[in-house]
């Protein structure tokens, strides 16, 4: 695994792992991304060009809100919560991929 | 919280939110350089925060700044188009803002006082058409009404001297000042005690403007002694500046109704107005009580009228109160008069709006057709439908926003020039206010919708066929558009007769009315007016002046026929008093125009006897007076009133005979007129003579400068007084006349864009008939045969539509005779001129078309 550079992530997908990344509770922008390498086993790196316009996006839709706090180093971060919104949305979102990627396996299994 | 709230949060707080997301930013950044791990995934951080500050902004704002980048370089591109397309909307929006400005300033500006909401005008409607009140009904029902916090009186118009400058005085009640809530630049307003008939105190408050252009500001204002027709009156106030008055007048100086006594002292009519009960005539308003309404006020008015009438034993008549709002419009007298005016000429200026909107859209329509395929290639490229119309539409709105910055360009110097000349002894003021604005708005995106929205549909329906054919021919799907532009065609046409036509009515109807009879020699006639140092002049010396003058004139050898009188004829100037047949026992009191006239005026001004006899030199002083035909006609109709007495000004006087009508004081109407003979009591004489030469000015000159060495003499034709009453009404016809040239002008433009479209679009089969050996007279016919069928429906409905407005003008200004078919024949072949010039061009460019590189265009 290692060896492998790291994935450009399928579209669409951003969002869904950042709400998932949320679900577990607030957390700052930074910590979102080390969080999904680390699950990932640093195949996903969510560098701050994609990150921060999701989390904007997601800021605007009222998936989530976000609040100024201490980090771990006792700096300011700005810490991310879901929303009820963005609960329902993860359900939705998360759903939808499911079905995609079965989708997918159906087709790449075929033979 | 929405998405539209939450963006326009951040948009309130735009700069916190920009500088908490570079924080956040920056904290990721140190967090990775303290990890260790510098990476090249780092890139460029300004472009990443832009990336992720974008996300709040609105998507089509941004498109939208796109689409009007794009749509400026096409206006820059096709310069022609659009300065044809500005001065067209330009000065159709400006026609309709300098319109709308003007209409603001006369008719909807209310009263500047305080808290006008709750302050009235009273009208007053009875079977014989009621007209005002007395002042002693006036103090009666302001001293009886509950309704009011307080009611004032008074009365317009009265015209003075202050030195030597004519002014406009008003009289008002003493708690004029109080009950308006008038702002002071100086000093106070009148008092109660300032306004008892029996007591008159000589006070006055002059206006700003006054204040300013006649006393220079004078910061000793209050307090200082002026001279008005010679008498000393004190300062006590100077009215605020943006105050002009109750009236539509300019008004200079304020009086207390009791103050006419110390003003006319010689005037025993002036007791009577003050207090006798039926004396009419003084307007008079209120300030309603909070809580009452308008038609509990007008309930309590007249019963207390009632009341009044019977106290004083005056017949008793159905009279019907209405109480309306201060504003112009809302005088219900006014409003009958004005309102068809008013719709006419907002009639007008919209037709030249719309005649610019369909001007403008068929141009538009033609570049549609000419960027057909630029849409189809943007169309196949993914560009939605809805993003061509949207763009399309942009550009109109750019148009129609510079259109109206022009518009506002006119309406700030038009307007106020118009009323300055017109109308100098109006107080109306041409301002530029939120409501001028917001007018200017909606004129120019109506008319954006107008003329943008229609070409833009259609110009995407053809791309998209075309698009669908791949970049083939779209011949086959211009029918549509074809109707679309003859249909606008037809618009341009009809708005244009419509215009002309009324242009040319309203012109030769103008002719007509200089040819009018004013019942005067006017081509023959001097006024000479004599100016005399007036602090010396009170009433004995204009009296002996007036005697001696008269003596003189009978006793000099080999004049032309000359006379005396108080008011020369059309000057403008007004004397009215009051007026009662004997012979009626229970009529009213009323009031009539009067002048002094001496025993030769009638025949120097050209004025015939009709019946009875002539005054004579002895009449003077006697209690004797000649009526008019009008008045004849409507106090004794079928019967002669020759011999008849009347009570007027308080003395009876019998009638000896009757002298031809005239328009007396302006042209608007003939009116009843009573003649006294001069006594010189009233004021200095005009003297008329039935000669133009200045021998004789000379002559009369000599005798008035032996008689009082100050006295200036001044001639003026009567031709020339006649020519300045006539001025508005030139005016008037002028800006008809101009408005049905702009029309064609601006149709002319339209036509010629259709014509040069048509010619572009048929250039193949041009050069296909040319080939096959059709002449030049067939392919101009080619031309203009694809436009005949439009322009036949506009000038048919045009016509009809000018008939139409003509009905409505016949209502707007009675007098000009409206029924004028050399005026339509007139236009309508000005018109078909109009149309083979704008044809000319294109046509002759038709049947030079090369066949050969016609055919190998495509």
């Amino acid at each position: 695994m290692g060896t492998h550079k790291p994935l450009d992530l399928l579209p669409g997908t951003l969002d869904l792992l950042i709400l998932k990344a949320l679900a577990a509770g607030k957390m700052h922008g930074y910590g979102i991304a080390q969080m999904l390498k680390a699950t990932s086993d640093d195949v996903l790196e969510v560098g701050e060009s994609s990150l921060y316009p999701a989390l904007q996006r997601l800021l605007l839709n009222g998936s989530v809100v976000a609040e100024w706090g201490a980090s771990e180093n006792n700096r300011r971060a700005r810490y991310y919560t879901l929303t009820p919104l963005g609960r329902k949305q993860l359900a939705a979102e998360r759903a939808d991929f499911e079905r995609m990627i079965t989708a997918i396996q159906r087709v790449l299994l075929a033979n | 919280m929405s998405k539209l709230l939450r963006r326009l949060r951040y948009w309130l707080h735009r700069d916190r939110m920009d500088a908490e997301l570079a924080e956040e930013m920056e904290y990721h950044r140190s967090m990775i350089v303290g990890d260790g791990r510098l990476h090249a995934e780092m890139g460029n951080s300004t472009l990443s925060r832009e990336d992720a500050r974008e996300v709040w902004i609105w998507p089509w704002l941004e498109s939208f700044s796109q689409d009007a980048a794009y749509a400026l370089r096409t206006m820059r591109r096709e310069p022609g188009f659009t300065v044809v397309a500005l001065l067209a909307l330009g000065s159709a929006i400006g026609l309709n803002t300098s319109l709308f400005t003007i209409f603001n300033a006369i008719a909807l500006r209310p009263w500047a006082v305080r808290d006008v909401a709750q302050v009235v005008n009273v009208n007053r409607f009875s079977p014989q058409g009621g007209g005002d009140f007395s002042i002693a009904e006036y103090r009666y029902l302001a001293q009886q009404s509950h309704s009011f916090n307080g009611m004032i009186a008074m009365q317009n118009g009265e015209r003075v001297k202050l030195d030597e400058r004519p002014m406009q005085l008003t009289y008002v009640s003493g708690n004029y000042f109080r009950v308006l809530g008038i702002g002071m630049e100086r000093g106070r307003g009148f008092l109660d005690e300032e306004d008892v008939p029996d007591a008159p105190v000589p006070v006055a408050v002059i206006s700003h403007q006054l204040w300013q252009n006649y006393f220079g500001a004078d910061p000793q204002m209050v307090g200082r002694t002026i001279r008005m027709d010679d008498q000393p009156f004190t300062v006590v106030g100077v009215a605020s500046e943006d105050f002009t008055g109750t009236n539509s007048l300019r008004n200079d100086i304020w009086a207390p109704l009791a103050a006419k006594k110390r003003l006319r002292p010689s005037d025993p009519s002036v007791q009577a107005w003050l207090t006798a009960p039926d004396f009419c005539c003084t307007p008079m308003a209120g300030r309603l009580n909070a809580g009452v309404t308008r038609v509990h006020a007008q309930a309590e008015l007249e019963v207390l009228i009632n009341q009044f009438r019977d106290y004083h034993h005056i017949r008793k008549e159905h009279t019907q109160i209405v109480l309306a709002g201060t504003s112009w419009i809302e005088t219900p007298r006014k409003k009958k008069q004005v309102v068809p005016l008013i719709l006419t000429m907002f009639l007008a200026v919209t037709l030249v709006l719309m005649l610019a909107c369909a001007n403008v859209g068929n141009l538009l329509l033609a570049r549609a057709a000419a960027r057909c395929q630029e849409m189809a290639v943007r169309l196949s490229l993914g560009s939605s439908r809805a993003r061509l119309i949207r763009q399309l539409l942009v550009e109109s709105m750019l148009l129609a926003v510079a259109a109206a910055a022009i518009g506002l360009a006119v309406a700030l110097v038009v307007p106020s020039t118009l009323l300055h000349r017109l109308a100098q002894d109006q107080a109306w003021r041409a301002v530029l206010n939120w409501k001028v604005l917001a007018y200017t708005i909606g004129v120019a995106v109506v008319s954006c919708l107008a003329f943008g929205l229609a070409p833009a549909l259609h110009g995407t329906k053809d791309a998209i066929s075309a698009a669908l054919k791949a970049g083939g021919s779209v011949d086959g799907v211009s029918g549509q558009r074809l109707k679309l532009r003859s249909v606008l065609l037809s618009v341009q046409v009809a708005t244009s007769v419509i215009l002309l036509a009324t242009a040319g009515v309203l012109v030769r109807g103008m002719q007509r009315t200089q040819n009018l009879d004013s019942g005067y020699d006017v081509a023959n006639v001097n006024v000479l007016t004599i100016d005399l140092p007036a602090s010396q002049y009170t009433g004995p010396r204009t009296r002996a002046l007036t005697r001696d003058l008269m003596a003189q004139l009978e006793l000099v050898q080999g004049l032309p026929p000359v006379g005396l009188a108080l008011n020369a004829p059309l000057s403008n100037s007004k004397y009215s008093t009051s007026f009662r047949p004997t012979d009626e026992p229970n009529s009213r009191m009323l009031q009539i125009y009067v002048n002094d006239i001496s025993p030769g005026y009638a025949a120097a001004v050209g004025m015939r006897l009709v019946a009875g006899r002539n005054f004579s030199a002895e009449d003077s002083g006697r209690d004797v007076l000649m009526i008019n035909e009008a008045a004849a006609r409507r106090w004794w109709p079928g019967e002669s009133p020759v011999g008849k007495t009347v009570l007027t000004n308080n003395k009876m006087c019998q009638i000896v005979g009757i002298l031809s009508d005239t328009y007396a004081n302006d042209l608007s109407a003939i009116e009843a007129v009573i003649y006294l003979p001069i006594t010189g009591q009233r004021g200095a004489p005009a003297i008329v003579v039935h000669d133009r030469s200045t021998g004789t000015v000379n002559r009369i000159a000599t005798i008035v400068k032996q008689l009082e060495p100050r006295a200036e003499v001044r001639a003026e034709s009567l031709a020339a007084s006649f020519a300045r009453q006539l001025q508005p009404s030139i005016y008037g016809s002028e800006i008809a006349g101009f408005l049905g040239l702009l029309a064609l002008a601006i149709a002319s433009v339209g036509m010629y864009g259709v014509f040069a479209y048509v010619v572009g679009q048929r250039t193949r089969e041009i050069g296909v008939r040319m080939a096959l050996g059709a002449r030049p007279a067939q392919i101009a016919w080619l031309v203009l045969g694809s436009s005949a069928r439009a322009l036949g429906a506009g000038l048919i409905f045009g016509v009809a539509g000018a008939a139409a407005v003509a009905t409505l003008l016949a209502h707007a200004m009675p007098g000009i005779q409206t029924q004028d078919p050399l005026a339509y024949v007139a236009v309508i072949l000005l018109l078909t001129a109009a149309v083979a010039l704008a044809s000319a061009f294109p046509a002759r460019r038709a049947t030079r078309i090369d066949p050969v590189r016609a055919l190998r265009w495509e």
